[in-house]
């Protein structure tokens, strides 16, 4: 299959590359744009850890042909999250609640606590584990991470 | 401006935040898959189809392009084709016999992963297949017909007093068989490596792994190299839990014969399916236990036995079995003892470290059968263990004096009081029909030694350094030079704390960069709960000793010889002040780097005897309790964790946050380990060998915690941390079951335990009676 041209908003920047359609969206942010803050854990959908957020809604990068991603899509990896004050807030609160350990499941982790906040800012803590039911971290035991999310809630902007 | 570090004065004891968490959120930590090696080259491993059997030969297609591929062979080994992992029983790649599925017969190297991935299917090996052992069933079942076709790989016993004896003077006898599945460490990040060859024929090892010195020298044999040609780096590791112990060896070892070989450096990481099927996993075990009780609850005697399916090859294996003999009937006091201890060979991959190391299946087993003996002798479970738990001036089973920094009973009264123990076991359901749901609370006491066993840690010798030096430019600060690894679990957080703390400075003067073995001293692997206690100690040493090397320094140079201290950053001489980093400025442009270097030693009257395992088992043992809380679905026998007490004595805590971190992160590893987290074996391969079918707990799985400490510190050792790291892996299994037979009246002697066990053991209960 000949390679497909896309371009798309990458944490804020307009990218444009090409690649063989059925390219994993993983690889396409970690080798080909070199945003190796995305992480594989499992390459089945099951950890979480390569989550990003397409047009805001997190998806496992690892299972998402990169050739279905339309041109023009919004794409926010970890490393876009210090350009927005919110993503600064989340990191923040990760950092001061001791919500990471080794730290690898993290970038997925944070890209669902910003999708869950972005669209609900005082979240219950059903909608907590809702949002992180499909990222596994195996240090933490979940605690702090919890803390880390109400605390982002709390000092959340609000326009 | 990102995420700030949070700085407080007084650094060890404070909530310090963890000095690597701000890459970490901003996706800037660099694990080993990320670093991009210009050259690199991709390795594959060529692996056995079969469990075990006998290898013919090896054909390779003929009409595949060899050439854009580098193939190692054994032949290709410059040294021995051996893997020197404690015991020489394992070749690195097989040549005749072949003892588990996915043993290496080749490796191949490729200039990218989907052509190593290819040439790895046009190998085609002829096997001879043999018949093979690969359940705990089968060992136990053997073992207990006294079989002698059953291949042990190590076994250990320890007495005290006449076992004998002991039984004669009990008023009841009560025995149990407690199984415990395997575990798979389900670190995040998969095994990862790097090998590059250097200008003087030695090679760079670099990747995720948790004990640099242990590749250096394991590897020298097979490369056939000096030590000092073999320099190990550790690269961000995203999760270990023990998985990245031992088992690294063997895949640095790939990539560096791949690399010797193709003269490109060479990469290996696996994906998740290989990495579950191929590294080691927690031992699953059997033990037995016999005691002998007065009707006081008095304990007369303890026999136990604890057995490990130990996997193809010893590995590991018997040091982890030392550590479980260890535990097997720890933390109550009796005069007579005897534990014996066995591994015994499968034709699966070699089991290894996790978390714990043998002591959770030690106390999984002994946890389940104190609950029995207080139920034997009519007490409630805590009457008994307040009775019977040890305390400050008793003896432990290998003859221990606990002189000091004993949290018993202290944990145990805490867990008691702050859960309301004895009211909730009264409104325990039993099993009632009338209970809608049903409920059930359940508690368990143990210890975890620090350190290695017995005077291991005198004879190994931990080294740790610090060293004035430009930690970054115009910012002279402090770097901390120790094998020590930062896998997630907070150490070099901690290690800036106390290095700060002794040398007086501020936190961000203080830098702990990853361990190389070109630049660190040996400061012994990162395990065994020894790392704050142990390295802790020897970084608190090096600190002193550089913090009087520059206080003479300034007395001299600026002072004109008057006393002067240093403390908070600052040089104080009678009422003047300079600051720290102005004298340490002035200390690197006169004479370059200071290093100074501090050795952990152990008190002088302590005795072990390594051929009886009698006398001090560790240097200090940490101290736990946890109650659990669950909730049985009588209908579906789903079982819910709804909440989790647990008090911990770890000693001096050098961190809390920290300390809470580790509880709480190992407790939810325990909740997988006693509920989830199951794993069989079918035509010798794991059953659950993806992240899909081996179910870890999630973030709706965790219950409420309810998680304290208790201070005893470790005195003989500034600044007085014992272990925490492997502890709260132990007690939280039994505490469980515990809390099952309580809600439900049926007793599970076998982990996990899945609602379908439940169903199977209340068929049988009230079929029978």
């Amino acid at each position: 299959m000949s390679n497909v041209k896309r371009t798309w908003n990458v944490n804020g920047e307009e990218k444009t590359l090409e690649f063989p359609p059925l390219r994993r969206l993983l690889d396409v942010i970690r080798e080909d744009m070199r945003f190796t803050g995305c992480k594989e854990g499992c390459g089945e959908g099951e950890c979480g850890a390569c989550t990003v957020l397409l047009d805001g809604v997190p998806v496992t990068s690892c299972l998402v042909a990169a050739g279905q991603v339309p041109d023009g899509t919004q794409i926010l990896t970890v490393e876009g999250l210090e350009k927005t004050e919110q993503g600064r807030v989340l990191q923040e609160a990760y950092v001061s609640a001791g919500a990471s350990q080794c730290g690898f499941c993290i970038p997925g982790m944070l890209m669902a606590s910003f999708a869950l906040l972005s669209k609900n800012s005082r979240p219950t803590e059903e909608d907590i584990l809702d949002a992180h039911g499909g990222n596994i971290c195996r240090c933490t035991g979940y605690v702090k991470i919890i803390e880390a999310v109400r605390l982002a809630a709390q000092n959340w902007p609000r326009k | 401006m990102g995420p700030k570090r949070k700085i407080k004065s007084g650094h060890v004891g404070a909530d310090s935040t963890r000095v690597d968490a701000p890459d970490k959120v901003r996706g800037r930590a660099v694990y080993t898959d990320d670093i991009d090696v210009p050259g690199c080259w991709y390795g594959k491993v060529v692996r056995s189809p079969v469990a075990h059997g006998r290898l013919r030969s090896l054909k390779r297609d003929e009409e595949f392009d060899w050439s854009r591929v580098s193939v190692v062979l054994p032949d290709d080994i410059p040294g021995k084709n051996i893997a020197d992992l404690f015991i020489h029983d394992m070749p690195f790649i097989a040549h005749d016999e072949i003892n588990y599925l996915g043993e290496p017969l080749a490796l191949v190297a490729a200039p990218d992963r989907e052509l190593a991935e290819e040439a790895a299917r046009h190998f085609h090996p002829d096997i001879e297949e043999l018949p093979g052992i690969f359940h705990m069933e089968e060992i136990v079942d053997l073992y207990k017909k006294q079989d002698s076709s059953l291949h042990s790989l190590g076994e250990q016993t320890t007495v005290k007093g006449d076992i004998e004896k002991g039984f004669s003077e009990a008023d009841m006898i009560v025995t149990g068989e407690y199984w415990a599945g395997y575990q798979e460490q389900l670190y995040i990040e998969p095994q990862a490596m790097i090998a590059e060859m250097t200008d003087d024929g030695g090679v760079f090892i670099r990747g995720s792994l948790q004990c640099p010195y242990f590749i250096n020298p394991e590897l020298c044999l097979t490369l056939n190299l000096p030590p000092e040609k073999i320099r190990v780096k550790q690269e961000m590791t995203g999760g270990a839990f023990g998985g990245k112990e031992e088992y690294p060896t063997l895949i640095a070892g790939y990539c560096a014969l791949l690399a010797m070989k193709s003269r490109h450096p060479v990469k290996i990481v696996f994906d998740r399916n290989e990495d579950i099927l191929f590294t080691t996993k927690r031992h699953p075990s059997w033990g037995r236990l016999k005691t002998g009780l007065k009707k006081d609850g008095t304990i007369t005697a303890i026999h136990a036995e604890l057995l490990l399916n130990g996997g193809a090859y010893t590995t590991i294996s018997r040091v982890v079995l030392a550590r479980g003999i260890l535990h097997a009937a720890m933390g109550y006091r009796c005069d007579n003892v005897f534990v014996d201890g066995r591994i015994f060979k499968t034709h699966t991959f070699p089991c290894g470290a996790f978390r714990g190391f043998g002591a959770p299946q030690a106390t999984w087993a002994f946890e389940s059968h104190i609950e029995e003996l207080a139920k034997a002798c009519g007490m409630l479970p805590q009457e008994f263990r307040r009775k019977n738990c040890l305390v400050q001036g008793d003896v432990t089973p290998t003859g221990m004096v606990l002189k000091d920094s004993v949290g018993s009973p202290a944990v145990l009264d805490q867990v008691l009081d702050r859960s309301d123990f004895a009211k909730k076991l009264k409104q325990s359901s039993r099993g009632n029909p009338k209970h809608k749901k049903w409920y059930g609370i359940g508690l368990a006491f143990f210890a975890h030694g620090s350190g290695f066993t017995g005077d291991g840690e005198a004879r190994f010798k931990a080294k740790g350094a610090v060293e004035l030096d430009w930690i970054e430019p115009n910012h002279p600060g402090v770097n901390i030079r120790i094998s020590s690894t930062e896998m997630g679990q907070g150490a070099f957080t901690i290690m800036d704390q106390i290095a700060a703390d002794a040398i007086s400075i501020p936190l961000d003067d203080v830098r702990c960069p990853l361990p190389d073995t070109s630049l660190c001293p040996n400061s012994g692997p990162t395990v065994a709960s020894r790392t704050t206690m142990v390295v802790g100690h020897t970084v608190h040493g090096a600190g002193l000793k550089l913090k009087a090397a520059l206080e003479e320094f300034a007395s001299k140079e600026v002072f004109e010889g008057r006393p002067v201290v240093l403390e908070n950053g600052r040089f104080v001489c009678s009422g003047e002040a300079l600051p720290f980093r102005q004298i340490a400025a002035s200390y690197l442009d006169k004479h370059g780097r200071l290093r100074t270097e501090h050795q952990f030693t152990l008190p002088p009257d302590l005795k072990w005897d390594q051929s009886t395992f009698k006398g001090d088992a560790y240097p200090a043992f940490s101290w736990g309790c946890n109650a659990a809380e669950v909730e049985v679905d009588p209908l579906t026998f789903e079982i819910r964790l709804k909440k989790v007490t647990a008090c911990f004595d770890v000693g001096r805590m050098i961190n809390p946050l920290n300390c809470k971190a580790q509880a709480e992160g190992g407790l939810v590893q325990t909740i997988g380990y006693a509920l989830m987290e199951k794993m069989g074996i079918r035509n010798g391969k794991y059953d659950a060998d993806r992240m899909q079918t081996y179910i870890v707990p999630t973030m709706p799985d965790i219950p409420e915690f309810d998680i304290t400490f208790v201070e005893y510190p470790y005195e003989f050792s500034p600044p007085g941390a014992k272990g925490i790291g492997e502890m709260p892996m132990d007690g939280l299994a039994p505490a469980i079951a515990n809390a099952i037979e309580n809600a439900t009246g049926l007793r599970c002697n076998r982990i996990p335990i899945m609602p379908e066990d439940l169903f199977t053991l209340h068929r049988a209960k009230h079929q029978n009676g």
